[in-house]
């Protein structure tokens, strides 16, 4: 392609007097440009091949890593014996179940980092503002979990307005609450979503709380996303484990 | 740069073909296995938890 081109070249700059070392120079010149247009465009291949990586080989990864231990907290479930102390939190602690993300359980574990977040799960906050539980009398239970990648699990955050259902299953109790606030978007250092009482959601006595925490807008991370919820009841699981009314 | 490796391969068109296919293949598997879960955490795409700024520090 580029051999065509300096056929053609050759024709005026022939007359020239000095016409040889141009040429050469010109060549020379042709064949950096290509290796940097060819080197350029591997980089575009390469972004592009991590924009797929992102946005699918990590959803497939992650949803396949949080299925084998999904089934491994229902095994347990299964096989243990009900009563105190049978809460195991390495594997997780439950599922999360919120009908308007249209994303089907989420398996909670504890902690928030980004080697737990991978997994696909929800992750519960162990720092800057420790999580309540959901079984505790009071307090917050906070979570984040990935917008985008890694399973994607609150990628429909926005979804969720007032009212909207979130249940945590938990072996033995399903824990109902419903959204009352939201914050589209807020600083990533602004811990006091997780108090708590989170004022800034305008609540101003203890009680039981669920905060969700995601990233937002979309693909990127430059702010966070606040959704919260208040406990409206709990049901005891029943032997077949019917969900509640919100779920069916 | 492609066409230096071309030349390079051996074999006529097809087994280059074939071999540039392999190549292309082992490449992305070295980025998706090693280089990309490596750059992840280092761009600023995906943190979805809210800290107090020393906690970015990890």
């Amino acid at each position: 392609m580029t051999a065509t081109g300096h056929d053609e070249d050759t024709g005026p700059a022939a007359e020239a007097p000095a016409s040889v070392p141009p040429r050469r120079l010109r060549r020379r010149v042709a064949a950096v440009v290509s290796v940097i247009g060819e080197l350029l465009i591997t980089l575009g291949l390469i972004l592009a091949l991590f924009v797929v990586y992102s946005l699918w080989w990590t959803n497939v990864l992650a949803d396949r890593e949080a299925h084998k231990q999904g089934d491994t907290v229902r095994r347990n479930w299964a096989t243990t014996p009900t009563g105190p102390g049978a809460l195991d939190t390495k594997d997780g602690i439950g599922f999360l179940h919120v009908p308007a993300m249209k994303n089907g359980e989420v398996l909670v574990k504890k902690g928030i980092d980004p080697d737990i977040l991978n997994e696909g799960v929800a992750g519960y906050y162990t720092e800057p503002v420790k999580s309540a539980l959901p079984q505790d009398k009071r307090g917050n239970f906070s979570l984040a979990a990935h917008r985008d990648g890694h399973g994607a699990k609150f990628h429909n955050i926005d979804k969720l307005k007032n009212g909207d259902a979130i249940v945590f299953e938990s072996k033995d109790t399903w824990y109902v609450y419903k959204v009352y606030a939201s914050l589209d978007e807020t600083s990533k250092y602004n811990v006091d979503v997780l108090d708590k009482v989170p004022e800034e959601s305008g609540k101003r006595k203890p009680g039981r709380y669920i905060t969700l925490t995601t990233c937002t807008p979309v693909y990127t991370s430059t702010y966070r996303y606040i959704v919260w919820g208040e406990l409206e009841r709990t049901e005891k699981v029943d032997a077949k484990r019917t969900p509640p009314k919100e779920l069916r | 740069m492609y066409g230096w490796i071309w030349r390079h391969l051996p074999g006529n068109a097809w087994v280059k073909a074939l071999v540039s296919l392999v190549l292309v293949l082992a490449i992305v598997y070295v980025l998706f296995q090693y280089v990309f879960p490596w750059a992840e955490p280092l761009l600023p795409f995906n943190d979805v938890t809210v800290d107090r700024g020393m906690g970015a520090v990890r």
